[in-house]
């Protein structure tokens, strides 16, 4: 097993570079010279000129990649162009705010995703398990911006229960987070159900049936944790749902995270910007597949990676 | 990503013939969720296809005075703040989701399927470094790299085909390369090499029919990921730029007036999600008929 | 782009820059707080010299402050200039300076630093954008400590007004000279509060300044927090984070008068909102498919709608409470006409006039929504237009640029006359010396009649004979169609119920010096 972890952050190792020159390409590849593009519109030539010996945009790619990187490990994104501040403060001024904003989204996800799913298992073809898969599909053809639309309409607008914008407090919270988690809610569902629905077929849970235990022990002790392999596999692979779904739930909700700070830099020209935030989201996927996979591996030692 | 599992799983499929095709419809037909779908594909198709006969209004019209207008009149779902009617915008919008659905997969399809087998077939280093390029695009998670194309490429309606189509290849490459690398080492193939084909021939010939079930199924979900994708970018205001009536954007530009005119950000997100619904539920009931052990 | 000040000018002034005539507060004010101020855009600079919007100059105006002041009401009042005599020859102005006044850096303001503050404005190096309010000043002549003296070379009528503008403010020359570009993010004034912080792109701070000369404030501090969705600004202010909100959509108002907190203002406002056409670049340079532009856009239905009737469709490229205006024909809606001038150039369904029609988003009330809904009516008569919009600051930049350089069509922007005289409303504006960079005609306007009436009428003491010459000046700017006029809007303020002593300024300033927080 422990080959396999050795190989499997191996293998990381160039995707983080490739993802790191996909960000720092992106700035080059824009029509234009990059070195206006990373000042901005406004800019005096002056500056244009300083910011073109500053990440010495004149010297060969792969060096410029080298510093990109270097500077990158430091923390030195640069400067916003609209704000003029460092970009690694105002990515950090953000960054809780995203992730707490994603992993209320995952419990909300775990917690409503599994339950709904056992709940279906448990009473397979019923119009119960009908109701709750068909919820589910309906969950996950929403996209994420217009479900998180349609709560503020109901909750806030119409009912008004809950804040529609802003942060502060866990009222704040609770509109986003069930937006986020919705989707991924179905899918994981849907998973739990076909797995549990699985293992509840299989020769070992049908030995412990025939010798006499209660259901609830069986579906509690045998198949729910068996059956739960796949799902974690599932909410790994839903993390980069969750990320990416982030970032237009910051929008519906004016949440002050690294998704709408993206957006924003995209729609102002901010690369600077823009380049820090999507290295970040990236790489934070990246090792969280990274200890998906490790914990994977871990929980399931019938499992061989060659 | 449940779905490439899932699909990856059904490896052993056999040569395909005619009567197979035959016995995947009458199994779809079994399937009420399927045929539910596929009713509302037809109706996304029809709206898409003939949007200018059926659009009861033309989606570009102003009408300042009846700005925010609710249901009424003529106008079944209301009209948005230019006084412009929702439905035929909508209608218009299935039509650019529709365009914007199949050319993305046809991107992702054109190049992610023979990237895919020829990595999986010929192996090595090949495939290597294949794979750690499709690692890199699969790093950037959901509509990030759609993103971020974006960011490269500009705002746009083109842009948006183009990036949402480069995101959909490594779906594709991946898909293909593991049902190629299962069938590599089958029989025929064995055969084949043996009586002399060349490696193109035997992966054109050979082993890409075997995978065509699958990459329709993997086209159908692809299809609806491709619009939702391309919605969120319109709803980010990345994409096609006002009049067009695409149902991201629509979203995007109702938000505003959630309080005044719920209907006008009610009815594009409910388009939306129909649309993507009814692929689902096709999609669902084609894996179900191809492999009946495997149904929900 | 600075706001027009109404002249009508009939109540007699109270005194102090203060509490607006219908806030007579029943209770005590109290002292302290904080205020926050929800603004739709971010400062663009905070040199009191370089600076040209009016989100801008509503801070500054907390900072800094000029010889002159313009009330509410429209009165030019003493600020730091207590009186002046003008000489016979109206050629030389002495004005006698406040004493005792202190900077906010400590060091004194005196006749030496209102020299250096006007030299630098009329100094070519320093670009300051609002020169020509002063180009005919010679000499600036620092007297006595407390005397200044400034000639003209031709008796110069709006001069007083002029010296209200803040974009002539009195800053620290020690500051300037020892800050150098820096000290455009740290402004240093006389003003009632003092510059704290500028977070770009999220806030602006001034503090309490204790050594005012005047009436001290009494907020401890006051907060310009950008927030640039309309709808955004809104929520904020209904849920108590911000105390202030501009620009609210007209089309909660309704609403928000059923309730009792938020208030919602509507204040007079002299910013015209026009459309201005680049009419030394194809296809512009048509006389006639200007004015079939103009033809084609239903003003009014534009102000009924976006605007839910909070605003005044233009009859001229002034609003009507400046002094000098008069209404002009200018061009009702006529799709009809429009079609024919289209056709007359040359155009028609199958080969449609095309045009990008840049505009901003957030900066004018619903900018957005009348840039579409112009295209959706120019669309009617087969009027092509793209749309294409920038964050504020980069668009004034692309707006500015000189003749060469300057592809822009057509471009949406408004323009206040604060000084409340018809010279600034025009002469920066389709005057043909002001052509960016050094100016504001950035839609490169010349008519050499309108240049010689603007030229006169800035050098004409009588005030009958000056608007004569306006009029004739305005009919020839609209006969050339150089705008798509629009219309006039009216300030929309969302203001805290427990917020007191605030003044909304026809010059688009929200005022917090007299503020106060009602417990």
């Amino acid at each position: 097993m422990w080959a396999y972890v050795a190989k499997r952050l191996l293998l990381a190792v160039p995707v983080i570079f490739g993802v790191a020159f996909v960000v720092f390409a992106m700035v080059r590849v824009v029509p234009g010279d990059p070195a206006q593009i990373i000042a901005g519109e406004t800019a005096t030539r002056e500056f244009v000129e300083a910011i073109r010996k500053d990440l010495g945009l004149d010297r060969p790619i792969l060096q410029q990649f080298a510093s990109f990187l270097t500077s990158a490990a430091r923390g030195d994104f640069g400067r916003s162009i609209r704000s003029r501040a460092p970009v690694s403060e105002e990515l950090a001024a953000r960054i809780p705010n995203t992730v707490q904003l994603t992993l209320a989204g995952l419990l909300v996800a775990v917690v409503v995703g599994v339950s709904a799913g056992v709940v279906s298992a448990v009473r397979p073809y019923s119009w119960l398990d009908a109701a709750v898969m068909f919820v589910a599909l309906a969950g996950l053809s929403m996209p994420v911006f217009w479900s998180g639309l349609m709560l503020i309409l109901i909750f806030a607008v119409r009912l008004s229960w809950l804040p529609a914008v802003g942060t502060g407090s866990l009222a704040h919270l609770i509109l986003p987070a069930i937006t986020l988690g919705g989707a991924t809610a179905a899918i994981i569902a849907r998973m739990t159900r076909s797995s549990m629905l699985e293992v509840l077929r299989s020769d070992y849970i049908r030995t412990a049936r025939a010798k006499g235990a209660p259901e609830r022990t069986v579906v509690n002790r045998h198949a729910f944790r068996n059956a739960l392999i796949p799902v974690i596999t599932v909410v790994g692979l839903q993390m980069g749902t969750l990320l990416s779904g982030a970032v237009l739930t910051e929008s519906v909700f004016a949440w002050p995270g690294i998704g709408r700070l993206m957006v924003e830099g995209i729609l102002t020209r901010d690369y600077p910007v823009v380049q820090a935030a999507v290295l970040l989201v990236a790489l934070a996927f990246v090792v969280v597949n990274l200890l998906v996979d490790l914990l994977y591996a871990l929980v399931d030692p019938r499992i061989h990676y060659g | 990503m449940l779905s490439s599992i899932r699909a990856s799983t059904t490896a052993e499929a056999p040569r395909p013939s005619r009567g197979r095709g035959r016995l995947v419809w009458n199994q779809f037909r079994r399937s009420r969720a399927g045929l539910a779908g596929l009713a509302i594909l037809a109706l996304f198709l029809l709206a898409g296809l003939f949007a200018p006969m059926l659009a009861p209004y033309d989606p570009y019209e102003i009408d300042l005075e009846a700005s925010l207008r609710g249901p009424g009149g003529g106008h079944w779902l209301g009209r948005d703040e230019l006084g412009r009617d929702l439905l035929s915008r909508i209608i218009y919008g299935a039509r650019l989701s529709l365009v914007i659905g199949v050319i993305a997969v046809a991107i992702g399809a054109t190049v992610g399927v023979p990237v895919g087998a020829l990595s999986g077939y010929l192996g090595g280093r090949v495939d290597l470094f294949t794979q750690r390029a499709i690692d890199v695009m699969l790093a950037f998670p959901g509509i990030l790299l759609a993103i971020v194309l974006v960011a490269i490429l500009g705002v746009g309606l083109v842009q948006v085909m183009v990036a949402v189509g480069i995101v959909s290849i490594p779906v594709y490459a991946r898909l293909v390369r593991g049902q190629v690398l299962s069938l590599r080492e089958q029989e025929f193939v064995d055969a084949a090499r043996a009586l002399g084909a060349t490696n193109t021939r035997i992966v054109w010939r050979h082993v890409l029919p075997n995978t065509l079930a699958v990459i329709i199924v993997q086209s159908t979900l692809q299809v609806a990921s491709a619009i939702l994708s391309a919605a969120a970018l319109g709803f980010l205001g990345l994409g096609a730029q006002p009049p067009a009536a695409e149902w991201g954007s629509m979203l995007s530009n109702a938000r505003q007036y959630i309080r005044l005119a719920p209907h006008s950000v009610t009815f594009p997100g409910l388009a939306i999600m129909l649309t993507v619904l009814g692929f689902n539920l096709v999609g669902d009931a084609i894996r179900d008929a191809l492999d009946p052990r495997m149904r929900l | 782009m600075r706001r027009l000040l109404g002249v009508l000018a009939t109540i007699v002034l109270t005194g102090a820059l203060g509490f607006s005539a219908a806030a007579a507060p029943a209770v005590a004010p109290t002292r302290g707080g904080t205020l926050i101020v929800g603004s739709g855009t971010d400062a663009t600079t905070l040199d009191g010299h370089l600076y040209t919007d009016a989100p801008t100059a509503t801070i500054m105006e907390h900072i800094t402050e000029t010889l002159y002041e313009l009330s509410p009401e429209g009165r030019v009042q003493p600020r730091l200039a207590l009186s002046h005599t003008v000489s016979p020859d109206g050629r030389t102005w002495t004005f006698r300076l406040r004493p005792n006044v202190r900077f906010h850096d400590g060091t004194t303001f005196d006749a030496a630093a209102a020299k250096f503050n006007l030299d630098r404005v009329l100094n070519p190096a320093t670009r300051a954008p609002w020169r020509f309010l002063i180009s005919r000043v010679t000499e600036v002549t620092a007297v006595d400590s407390s005397t200044l003296r400034l000639v003209t070379d031709a008796p110069f009528a709006p001069l007083l007004a002029h010296l209200t503008h803040s974009g002539l403010a009195m800053q620290s020359p020690t500051a300037i000279q020892r800050l150098g570009a820096d000290y455009a993010r740290q402004p240093v004034g006389t003003g009632p509060f003092r510059f704290r912080e500028w977070v770009r792109g999220d806030r602006v701070v001034v503090t309490r300044f204790d050594d005012y000369w005047g009436e001290k404030a009494l907020l401890d501090e006051v907060q310009f927090r950008v927030i640039p969705d309309d709808g955004a600004r809104l929520a904020a202010l209904e849920a108590g984070s911000i105390h202030v909100a501009v620009r609210v959509p007209p089309r909660e108002i309704e609403r928000l008068r059923a309730g009792r907190d938020p208030i919602v203002r509507i204040d007079t406002s002299l910013r015209t909102i026009y459309v201005a056409f680049n009419v030394t670049r194809p296809p512009f340079n048509d006389k006639r498919l200007r004015q079939a532009l103009n033809y084609a856009v239903n003003k009014r239905a534009i102000v009924q709608s976006a605007l839910a009737g909070t605003a005044r469709v233009s009859d001229a490229p002034i609003a009507p409470n400046v002094q000098g205006y008069s209404p002009v024909p200018v061009y009702d809606w006529d799709t009809d006409r429009a079609a024919a001038l289209l056709r007359e150039a040359g155009y028609s369904r199958e080969r449609p006039l095309r045009a990008v029609f840049h505009h901003p988003t957030g900066r004018y009330i619903r900018d957005a929504e009348i840039a579409a809904s112009i295209q959706g009516l120019a669309r009617r008569v087969g009027i092509e237009l793209e749309l294409r919009t920038l964050e504020f600051g980069a668009y004034i930049a692309l707006t500015a640029r000189p003749r060469e350089q300057n592809d822009i069509q057509m471009y949406m922007l408004g323009w206040g006359t604060v000084t409340g005289d018809a010279d600034y409303g025009l002469y920066a504006l389709f005057h043909s010396s002001q052509w960016p960079p050094v100016g504001f005609n950035r839609g490169f306007y010349k008519n050499d009649r309108v240049d010689q009436l603007l030229d006169r009428a800035r050098v004409t003491v009588d005030q009958a004979q000056r608007n004569q010459m306006y009029a004739e000046a305005m009919r020839l700017i609209a006969e050339d169609a150089a705008w798509l006029f629009l219309h006039s809007e009216s300030q929309v303020t969302g203001v805290r119920a427990a917020v007191q002593g605030l003044i909304v300024h026809p010059g688009e300033r929200v005022m917090a010096h007299q503020a106060w927080l009602r417990r």
